[in-house]
């Protein structure tokens, strides 16, 4: 899933399968991150990191401690301890959230432990800043199980006012989120899930105009039946698509009720198996062929390889389908394959190609509607409204077969997220803060422009030492 | 020891059969070819619960060979369940109990439901219930004072089903490999 506002190539590494005859893009893009993955271990060692804490109070002298730390700071205390949700007013917690991994599943790198997985969640806690001015703090935890995961999390709550969870294996992400959102009383998100999903939705929404359909109408075929996908198809049933029509396919073909591994999955996937029990009506069985036929859209988050989907799967499908094929860094089919084989419209995890389906058009405006809210959770139902407001936001440079999404480079749309995320709050009595519109919408404008002013002042003030130049041995040979 | 029961909701309304979607009637020979492959999913089932129980090579003949002896035999109660309305004369799942005798204890005649399977979209909505009485009745009618279940240890969904209706643990079976 496209989930970076740097070119995927930079989070991802690329797939060691067999690589598409013409496909120079997935030999550029290897190479590409090979150089950008020597670049990037350089920068860690030079900068050591790539976030640090920043006093957001003027300190003149030892004096004014008296204030910001004992004695003064015990009323504060009190304060809070007569009425606790008084943190979101006094501290910090209004802004800070964490960001929990177990390492489980990171990146495409799988298993590699919480010390491993800590630079993707400074990356991650850089682009909340960057992007949502949101303080975003990396907590990658060692446990062995989803009980010792939640009770850890949720034994952290206290200082945060909301949870990013990143980074976790499926299934056992899906149960980790259900549990926690019900415990805690702070928002609860994992961007493998939602944050894919509703940009997932939002390009579709868009993708449906353009082609004249609607989504309680078409038939749709999601390839992959990951985190990603069952919350898409979850969204996609609460936009009013009938489970008829929809369509899963997974490594063992169409997911169907009576599929041989339907117990198994009772057991180990409930939520797998809700979706298999509900949807594909009429029962097709088969493979992926099967399933396109005649289908409106397939939106696939599977494999990267773009043998995946193949031109005969999109000529199966009703004229001018919509085909997303959103793995990273290799799509499951190229854009230019999808098109000549009739697709009307085509969408992408890379930015690289047009119409990039990215986490990080979602996530940072999410928590920055939430955190304004002081919101308790986020049902989908605010998930819905971000993906509705970003695909609204796409029109306003107009709405094109390559412009089905706004890019990274239009952040104008992103405050009007966080307003509508924080509009959607409010409505469902879930808002410890009830802003009208424009206060979320000016607010959130401050918060998010904020971050760039602080990055140009630290570097004019050359506290931010500039880039140093790329690896002059391996550059510059003598 | 094989056994139990997949899957079979976990609903606790009173059995209304008006509502049930599922008809139960007494096995026959012709439908052996529906139901090997449903005996068979459920002892798959019961493999995921413990090592112990992996599934032979050979269970496909095996499963074939006892559910034909036992669809005529006086002793086993064998019920088809098939789906109603579209689903009418679909063999969507079955039940296999036996009768026994117990030579220490009394009653002496225990009706021992060993294998319950209902495909994942006839579950719920009662039809556990529905089988389990059903199953019940027919044992009963063989002489049966007792009803008793076995299942993986481990098959919650199993357990919870039959505590709710009144069953307890009487006798456990542990095991480890020799």
């Amino acid at each position: 899933m496209a989930r970076s506002a740097v070119p995927p190539a930079a989070s991802h590494r690329p797939s060691r399968r067999k690589a598409a005859p013409a496909a120079p893009a997935a030999e550029r893009s290897e190479e590409q991150t090979d150089q950008l993955g020597e670049r990037s271990v350089e920068l860690s060692r030079y900068f050591g990191g790539k976030i640090e804490t920043v006093p957001k109070v003027p300190v003149s002298s030892l004096a004014d401690f008296a204030l910001w730390y004992t004695p003064g700071v015990a009323a504060v205390s009190r304060a809070i301890q007569a009425d606790p949700d008084r943190a979101f007013e006094l501290t910090g917690r209004w802004n800070t959230i964490a960001i929990v991994t177990d390492g489980s599943r990171v990146l495409g790198l799988g298993e590699i432990g919480p010390e491993a997985a800590l630079p993707v969640m400074e990356g991650k806690a850089l682009l909340f800043k960057v992007l949502g001015g949101v303080d975003a703090i990396p907590v990658p935890i060692r446990t062995r199980s989803p009980d010792e995961f939640i009770s850890t999390v949720e034994a952290m709550a206290p200082a945060f006012g909301g949870i990013n969870l990143e980074d976790i294996a499926s299934p056992k992400c899906f149960g980790i989120l259900e549990r926690l959102a019900k415990r805690l009383p702070i928002p609860v998100w994992h961007d493998d899930q939602l944050g894919t999903a509703a940009a997932t939705v939002a390009g579709l929404l868009n993708a449906l105009e353009l082609t004249h359909r609607s989504v309680r109408e078409v038939r749709t075929v999601l390839l992959g039946a990951g985190a990603a996908n069952l919350v898409t198809a979850r969204l996609l049933l609460a936009l009013g698509h009938s489970p008829q029509k929809l369509t899963l396919v997974d490594q063992k073909g169409i997911l169907h009720a009576e599929r041989d591994d339907l117990d198994e999955l009772e057991l180990r996937n409930p939520w797998k198996y809700r979706i298999a029990l509900t949807t594909n009506g009429g029962g097709r069985t088969g493979d992926l062929m099967a399933a396109v036929k005649g289908a409106d859209v397939l939106l696939a988050a599977s494999t990267p390889n773009p043998d995946t989907v193949r031109p005969e799967h999109v000529r199966a499908m009703a004229k001018g389908p919509i085909v997303f094929a959103l793995a990273n860094p290799v799509p499951e089919i190229w854009p230019e394959v999808a098109r000549s084989a009739g697709a009307a419209v085509v969408a992408t995890g890379r930015s690289d190609f047009p119409n990039q389906v990215n986490n990080s058009l979602i996530f940072p405006a999410v928590f920055r509607g939430v955190l304004d809210a002081r919101a308790r959770a986020i049902p989908d139902e605010v998930v819905l409204a971000a993906a509705k407001e970003l695909a609204r936001g796409a029109k306003r440079k107009g709405l094109t077969t390559e412009h089905l999404l706004p890019t990274m480079e239009e952040p104008e749309v992103f405050p009007e997220i966080a307003a509508a995320v924080g509009d959607t709050a409010v409505r469902l009595g879930i808002a410890r803060r009830k802003l009208s519109h424009d206060e979320f919408l000016e607010r959130a404008r401050t918060l998010m422009g904020r971050p760039a002013q602080l990055v140009r002042a630290l570097a004019r003030a050359r506290l931010t030492p500039p880039m140093p130049r790329a690896g002059p041995r391996r550059r510059r040979p003598r | 020891m094989s056994a139990n029961k997949g899957g079979a909701g976990r609903t606790s309304a009173p059995t209304d059969q008006s509502t049930v979607p599922i008809r139960l009637r007494p096995a026959k020979e012709s439908d052996l070819p529906a139901l090997v492959p449903l005996l068979l999913r459920l002892k798959r089932l019961n493999e995921e619960f413990d090592p112990l129980l992996k599934v032979r090579e050979d269970a496909e003949q095996q499963a074939r060979q006892i559910l034909k002896s036992d669809i005529p035999n006086p002793k086993s109660v064998v019920l088809v369940a098939e789906g109603t309305g579209a689903d009418r004369d679909k063999v969507v799942g079955f039940v296999r109990a036996n009768v026994r005798e117990r030579p220490f204890y009394a009653p002496v005649d225990e009706g021992v439901i060993l294998d319950i399977y209902l495909l994942p979209l006839y579950r719920r909505r009662g039809v556990g219930e529905h089988v389990l009485a059903e199953t019940s009745a027919a044992l009963k009618a063989k002489g049966a004072g007792i009803v008793t279940a076995e299942f993986p240890a481990q098959n919650e969904i199993a357990s919870r089903f039959y505590t709710k209706r009144g069953f307890r643990p009487i006798i456990a079976i542990q095991a480890r490999s020799l």
